[in-house]
């Protein structure tokens, strides 16, 4: 079996806000293509800087941060945007529009890189058959339930198929149940060859969905082990 | 609720060239746009009539020069005088037979002898000055030149002259109301689409996290007040239509010909051009939070 190739590496990596207040500090970290990383720490440990760092919503302070080929230290606009397109994001909010129906939320990817909506049409019916809401295309957020709407914003960020989905807590405000099918949902993906990294707090999860652990605490990474 | 795959949905699909529908907030900037563009485009349209009314068109100021016959022996001095003052580009002689040619056509078929009447008309001097800006200096000029005599000026002509440069000072400072309502409406259009934006916030993140162009994100706006402008534009130009009709009458009585259609495109132009600055002013600070655009 061949050596499956870094999608993101990090040396040195350090985060410093404007405020002064250090979020990430040293992280040394490599995450191979098509693997399943859960981000684990306690509140403010750095999980979601990191994950801001992935799709360019922070540049490092210092060190090394090469994301799917590009060094987000020197990065241009032009070259995060690409970086962006490259990326599915799912945030523990969903962050849906309300007022947009579900297959404008779902397109919303590959709107923004110009297609047109015969084309979209298509491929939303076709993303939103893998999370199991086929029939909701024409509906809004506010009609779904709390698991439905999470499953849209999965369907969202998976719509340009991107080799990488960072998910922030995306089980976060959601039931026992609801929460394993959104996991469900996304090892699915990873299943599909997309590397997935999850930052999570639901520990529980771990033992039914297995993958990569990376514990981060006060910013710096503390354990880097597998589940199974 | 969902919905059967056949049925039709008025997709609205964000950013790019697609504009958004209209919302309260952009029928109320709509209206103030337009009615100031009425009022402008009033403002206008008023100087245009004026300006037929005091025959501004002409190319040529021409000034009458009477001499009563008693003094007939003056004629020629005054001709010359006339013709040596800077600003005259030629003095010429009415003579009294196209005088009473005139009259007489002017008194049409009856049978009226005009060459009694003619006879006492004064001797008359056709004054033609250079069109220029500094008329009234060449006026004061003339009006010595003929003080020196016994002859007279034709003083409703005079009042003509001086509504003409009363008319450009006006329009001197029409220009200045222009210019300063075209930016206070910017700022109605830019603070309208202000409220736009911040009910958007969270789409225009989402297009940004996503990798949209800055253009793709900011199209959208720069249309909606593109639009919003010459929408306000045509309908003020639509407005303007109540005074025409309203003053057909004098308008016809004082042989003014209103060419409204040639505001049509100062005013969809004007509009469309205030409301592509306003929606630049609204989109030139358009934070996104996590986004490196900020910084």
């Amino acid at each position: 079996m061949s050596e499956r190739k870094n999608i993101i590496d990090m040396q040195q990596l350090m985060l410093r806000y404007p405020t002064g207040k250090v979020a990430l500090s040293g992280v040394n970290l490599s995450i191979k293509q098509g693997q399943f990383v859960y981000l684990t720490g306690e509140s403010g440990a750095g999980k979601s800087s990191l994950l801001r760092m992935f799709y360019g919503g922070f540049r490092p302070t210092s060190g090394q941060l090469h994301v799917q080929n590009t060094d987000m230290r020197k990065a241009n606009m032009g070259t995060v945007r690409t970086v962006r397109r490259r990326t599915g994001i799912v945030f523990q909010d969903h962050r849906l529009l309300f007022s947009r129906t579900v297959f404008e939320n779902v397109a919303l990817p590959l709107r923004v890189q110009g297609w047109n909506k015969d084309r979209l049409i298509p491929r939303v019916r076709k993303v939103l058959e893998f999370v199991r809401l086929e029939d909701r295309l024409w509906s809004y957020p506010e009609a779904l339930s709390g698991g439905e709407q999470q499953r849209i914003a999965i369907a969202r960020a998976m719509m340009a198929t991107p080799p990488v989905v960072l998910a922030d807590e995306p089980t976060g405000n959601l039931d026992e149940d609801t929460a394993r099918h959104v996991l469900n949902l996304l090892m699915g993906l990873n299943q599909l060859g997309t590397t997935v990294i999850m930052a999570t707090h639901d520990l529980h999860l771990l033992k039914s969905h297995p993958g990569r652990i990376v514990q981060l605490h006060a910013g710096a990474l503390v354990e880097d082990s597998y589940a199974r | 609720m969902p919905v059967k795959k056949n049925e039709p949905v008025n997709i609205h699909l964000p950013g790019g060239m697609n504009i958004p529908p209209f919302g309260i907030h952009q029928y109320l900037a709509l209206i103030i746009v337009a009615v100031s563009l009425w009022a402008l485009g009033s403002v206008w349209m008023g100087l245009q009539a004026t300006g037929q009314w005091v025959g501004a068109w002409q190319q040529q100021v021409v000034l009458h020069v009477y001499l009563p016959q008693e003094h007939k022996k003056e004629l020629k001095a005054l001709q010359e005088n006339l013709e040596a003052v800077d600003g005259v580009q030629k003095v010429s002689y009415v003579a009294r037979e196209n005088s009473a040619e005139w009259m007489q056509q002017w008194l049409g078929g009856s049978q009226l002898n005009v060459d009694t009447l003619a006879e006492r008309l004064p001797e008359t001097l056709l004054v033609h000055l250079l069109k220029h800006e500094e008329n009234h200096f060449v006026i004061d000029d003339v009006r010595d030149v003929v003080k020196r005599t016994h002859a007279d000026i034709n003083q409703d002509e005079l009042k003509l002259l001086s509504m003409r440069d009363i008319l450009n000072k006006i329009e001197q400072f029409v220009w200045f109301a222009t210019v300063l309502l075209i930016l206070a409406m910017s700022l109605i259009v830019s603070n309208t689409l202000r409220m736009i934006l911040l009910a958007r916030a969270d789409e225009v993140h989402l297009m940004r996290l996503m990798g949209a162009k800055e253009w793709f994100v900011r199209m959208p706006f720069v249309l909606e007040g593109m639009l919003l402008g010459a929408t306000a534009g045509l309908l003020a130009w639509l407005l303007l239509w109540p005074w025409v009709w309203g003053s057909s009458e004098w308008l016809a009585d004082s042989a003014i010909e209103l060419h409204i259609a040639s505001l049509l495109f100062p005013l969809l132009a004007g509009g469309a051009f205030l409301g592509c600055l306003g929606a630049l002013i609204a989109t030139a600070r358009l934070v996104s939070p996590d986004s490196m655009e900020n910084a």
